[in-house]
């Protein structure tokens, strides 16, 4: 296993064997730990000092179902904090099959000058000019790289957006039928990638490592167990399939805690229009996918393929966090026009779930009025047109706040909220508050303690341990290369021994279940550290003033869980 | 008096998820209307909709999720789904 360290002035590529401060780590606890040890807390996010890591988990490239998450890390340009944002895709597991653990982008290559970074079946890696690419939007270009290179080939790469270097831009990935429809959205990291001078980076598949397994027959029958907890999972094994994530906008709705209107209320009126069973049937009617594998090695298959009236590709992988960004934070109950919106977003590079909420910003400060699906349309491609106030919009919602002097911005360290509002679900405020990463639901996300009734969501009790434990949880998963639909069938002890035994079979380790949680602890001080060393303090792990003040429809609910308690999270 | 038992609820219950496809002549719109009774719980209702504790079945009712044992109301809309755990 190795590192690779580009340097983008020198144009040079390093490959250097795992150094053992770095030994034992994955995805998102490289990322981090990386960063932490590596990147200058104080540096400009968008100049030379910052880094950008690129990390498969440590499952990924091995035949284990489920393990395509690449984690992506730096210093990010929305929040200023830490940040890995993760995706699915193929790189994950191309990146593993070739025993790269990391690669580290270093410098910054001198303006104007654009490359991407080729790495070919053998592991060889090169810079190339990306000047043919210059201003290229992510599908022409997925479209190009493809033919160039073949379709065994995965890309990860940045739009209009990333190369202005706008602070909510995207690194798209590419899935299975070659298209960049997955994101590492949140943070920026697409304005790193831009700062860079890097416009893709783009991998062949066929790589393989001869030291990839240590043990083959241990590893074999972890898998056939994890594969066992998966199918019997009824998330992961039926609602996922059927609907993906979409299938949240029932509950959440149900809960009141659905934010919409820029997060002036708890149920969107047009909720069942948008919902992941509306979507699931209007998709079929259509002679689309709604049951479409977008990972390698995928057995869940929770993404579709959204398909126009006329049965034409529109966009794949739509997500709940998506349709309620563009859909009920803007008043915007069309699923054409999400749809439509997430393409936009995917193709110009940009984060859906900021963008979704910029727009609802600019909405909600009086620019357009809300559900005016021609006007977010027309907002959006803005940011891909280059525009003064596409570039606002591109920045996020905390920019457009700005713009509009408009001061309901619901961001926490600069990053848009996700669909639960604080009000009505009090853990994920928590965990928005708290999280080193800003407001994010991939961080610690309580919403399923509430539906398995473990918790009361609108009563303060308990609240700060489910995010705490949640927090660090997800900063173990997120270390595995699993993704989250998967993770959430192996939380039992067997299925998480299964993961941990796994881990060994591969590595040769002697991790114990607790070990794996122990590295989630590890990985989020790390973080945590790296904010305190930039200038962060707990009078920054706070919400938005409007959600203290502010009841939340239909439940009438303020944030309440008090300073105090709020700063315990991370007392561990 | 009557007894508990004696007396009849109805309310009207919307499925989702995966959880409509076995009643074949479930439309959406509509839902399904069903009798319980007085004092029935969470836990009858999905016992009479025959749907299992290991389905992950939760059922919500005037924008609150219910614990089993909670009680249903006459004349509710309830909402039946699955649990998921983020997106």
């Amino acid at each position: 296993m190795k590192i690779i360290r580009v340097n983008m002035n020198k144009k040079t590529i390093r490959s250097e064997d795992v150094p053992q401060d770095y030994a034992g780590l994955g995805g998102r606890g490289l990322t981090s730990i990386i960063v932490n040890a590596e990147v200058p807390p104080k540096c400009d996010p968008l100049g030379p000092e910052n880094k950008l890591i690129f990390a498969p988990g440590l499952l990924s490239g091995t035949p284990l179902v489920n393990t395509s998450r690449i984690s992506i890390g730096a210093k990010s340009p929305l929040t200023g904090t830490i940040k890995e944002s993760n995706a699915g895709g193929t790189a994950a597991a191309a990146l593993g099959s070739l025993g790269i653990t990391a690669i580290i982008i270093e410098g910054q290559a001198p303006e104007g000058e654009l490359s991407y970074l080729r790495i070919d079946e053998k592991g060889d890696i090169s810079l190339v000019s990306a000047k043919g690419y210059k201003g290229m939007r992510t599908y022409q270009l997925v479209e190009k790289i493809l033919e160039k290179y073949g379709k065994k080939t995965s890309v990860l790469c940045i739009g209009p957006a990333g190369e202005s270097m706008l602070t909510a831009a995207s690194i798209q990935s590419s899935d299975i039928d070659g298209r960049p429809a997955r994101a590492a959205g949140r943070g920026g990291l697409g304005a790193v990638m831009g700062a860079k001078g890097l416009k893709a980076v783009v991998i062949d598949q066929r790589g393989k490592s001869a030291d990839l397994i240590a043990d083959p027959e241990a590893f074999k029958e972890a898998n056939k167990a994890i594969v066992k907890a998966i199918k019997e999972h009824p998330m992961a094994g039926q609602v996922m399939p059927a609907l993906g994530t979409a299938g949240l906008v029932a509950p959440v709705n149900s809960m009141g805690a659905f934010p919409s209107f820029n997060a002036r209320k708890g149920v969107f009126e047009g909720w069942e229009k948008i919902s992941g069973e509306a979507m699931a049937e209007l998709i079929k009617k259509r002679g689309g996918n709604p049951t479409h594998m977008g990972c390698a090695q995928c057995i869940v298959h929770c993404s579709n393929e959204f398909v126009d009236k006329e049965g034409k590709y529109v966009t794949s992988g739509l997500e709940y966090e998506t349709i309620w960004a563009t859909g009920g934070m803007c008043g915007i109950d069309d699923l054409d026009t999400i749809a439509k919106l997430d393409n936009l977003c995917d193709d110009i590079g940009v984060d859906t779930m900021s963008t979704g909420v910029a727009v609802a910003v600019a909405m909600d400060a009086g620019y357009k009025k809300f559900g005016d699906s021609a006007a977010a349309i027309e907002m959006v491609e803005e940011i891909g047109k280059g525009t003064e106030f596409g570039k606002i919009l591109g920045n996020g919602p905390a920019a457009v706040g700005k713009r509009f002097n408009h001061n309901r911005v619901p961001v926490v360290k600069g990053q848009s909220v996700a669909a639960y509002d604080p009000r009505a679900m009090l853990g994920n405020g928590v965990t928005f508050a708290t999280s080193p990463m800003g407001a994010d639901h991939t961080a610690g996300n309580v919403v399923g303690e509430y539906l398995e009734q473990k918790l009361n969501p609108l009563n303060a009790e308990g609240q700060v341990e489910a995010s705490r434990n949640l927090q660090i949880a997800t900063a173990a998963a997120d270390c595995t290369g699993i993704c989250f639909m998967a993770y959430v069938a192996l939380t039992t002890p067997e299925a998480w021994g299964e993961v941990v035994k796994a881990i060994n079979a591969k590595s040769g380790t002697q991790l114990a279940p607790e070990d794996l949680i122990g590295m989630g602890v590890r990985v989020l001080k790390a973080e945590r550290e790296f904010n305190r060393k930039a200038g962060f303090t707990n009078k920054d792990d706070r919400l938005p003033k409007f959600y203290y003040e502010e009841p939340l429809p239909p439940h009438n609910t303020v944030f309440s869980i008090s300073d105090e308690k709020v700063d315990s999270t991370f007392d561990f | 008096m009557t007894s508990k038992g004696h007396l009849r609820m109805k309310m009207s219950v919307k499925l989702f998820g995966t959880l409509r496809e076995r009643f074949l002549d479930y439309r959406h719109q509509d839902g399904i209307e069903v009798e319980v009774p007085d004092g029935a719980t969470a836990k009858e209702l999905l016992s009479l909709l025959k749907i299992s504790e290991s389905e992950g079945a939760v059922v919500a009712m005037e924008g609150r999720i219910l614990k089993r044992d909670d009680k249903m109301q006459q004349g509710a809309q309830v909402y039946v789904f699955q649990a998921i755990h983020g997106g």
